[in-house]
């Protein structure tokens, strides 16, 4: 499933219009005081940090499990591993309408599988 | 033996292709399709013939990124490449951004040049869509820099570098260029197109347009003002400065 969100956004990517301008999107999990995280960070092929920005969390069937803001090239929320268990697309569009996805596998999850 | 014998028996003993330090990694560009680690294989090698030669260990290899250099050199394993000893490396890439892998080996004793090489020898690989860092300066004592992403380039386009010696640029240095000919599938029409040698110019610049895809082998040769022992006698030992540089097919 999660293969099918990674075609869908990919398709998405290859149409959108500003690849000279793309939005870099990189996703890990780290330890933090309430348990884990994932922290989301973005920025332009000029390296430059996209200011403001929203973070869309989809599940691997494709549901929208989350929105964040995205601040300074970054958004952090909690890992709920059951609804990760599948992995997780995380979609970055910035407010000048770039975008970008970094798929956490079930494999970059710790879960096995890819 | 006939002189045209002679002339055949010679050129079967010496391939005329230039050594190269090598590290070629399984992939150029990684991206988050293609998985979470690479594949490095080291070598020391003729690498238009295919003829390997013996790698011993080295003394260093690492990978820089983001500034930070990490060794590696404990996670090498012994490995045939090229039918003589040498090594892989299977790399986990945690982070995006340019890593560049790099090795120093020890001086390797060449009889038929009377003289000890040492290539320190680099290859730069991208992660995840994100290439900073691909110009860094690692500080070998020899090394190219960069002037052109060494990666992500369609086959025909220029590659650029700055040569340098101890830190500084090298005017006029010599710059040998070979194609890692894989599968023996290019042909070259005379021994003198197996390796192609440029200059660069008075500020150490370099530039070489690759004719055809692949893995682009670039190694600027210097003297090294020290020399080293053999057989009780003081020998040249020449330093390589290498990099990699792979050309892609336009498509």
């Amino acid at each position: 499933m999660i293969r099918t969100a990674l075609a869908a956004l990919l398709a998405l990517a290859l149409a959108g219009p500003a690849w000279a301008h793309r939005v870099n999107v990189f996703a890990s999990v780290q330890d933090a005081e309430a348990g884990e995280e994932v922290v989301v960070e973005a920025k332009f092929s000029t390296g430059r940090i996209p200011a403001l920005g929203e973070v869309v969390v989809e599940d691997a069937a494709g549901t929208v499990l989350a929105t964040y803001p995205l601040e300074d090239g970054a958004a952090r929320f909690p890992l709920d591993r059951a609804a990760a268990a599948g992995g997780l697309s995380i979609t970055v569009r910035t407010d000048d309408d770039h975008e970008g996805y970094w798929l956490l596998t079930p494999a970059d999850l710790g879960e096995g599988g890819s | 033996m006939s002189r045209l014998a002679l002339i055949a028996a010679l050129l079967a003993a010496a391939p005329a292709a230039a050594h190269y330090g090598m590290i070629i990694p399984s992939d150029a560009m990684l991206s988050q399709e293609d998985g979470r680690s690479v594949d490095l294989t080291v070598s020391f090698s003729h690498p238009f013939e295919e003829d390997g030669m013996i790698l011993e260990r080295p003394e260093a290899f690492t990978v820089t990124h983001a500034g930070e250099t990490t060794d590696l050199l404990g996670d090498l394993s012994e490995a045939t490449v090229m039918d003589a000893p040498g090594f892989t490396l299977t790399y986990d890439v945690e982070r995006p951004g340019a890593h560049i892998f790099a090795m120093t080996p020890v001086p390797y004793w060449e009889p038929a040049e009377d003289a000890f090489i040492q290539h320190f020898t680099k290859v730069v690989v991208p992660a995840y869509g994100d290439d900073e860092g691909w110009d860094a300066e690692l500080g070998l004592r020899t090394e190219i820099e960069p002037l052109t992403k060494p990666f992500g380039l369609w086959a025909g386009n220029v590659f650029q570098g700055i040569v340098k010696l101890e830190g500084e640029p090298v005017p006029y240095a010599e710059v040998e260029v070979e194609f890692y000919n894989e599968g023996q599938a290019a042909t070259a029409p005379s021994e003198l197109m197996i390796t192609q040698t440029i200059k660069a110019d008075a500020d150490g610049v370099f530039t070489y347009a690759a004719p055809n895809p692949g893995w682009w082998g670039f190694a600027a040769l210097n003297t090294a003002p020290e020399t080293m022992e053999q057989d009780g006698e003081a020998k040249a030992v020449e330093l390589g400065a290498v990099i990699w540089v792979r050309f892609e097919e336009w498509q």
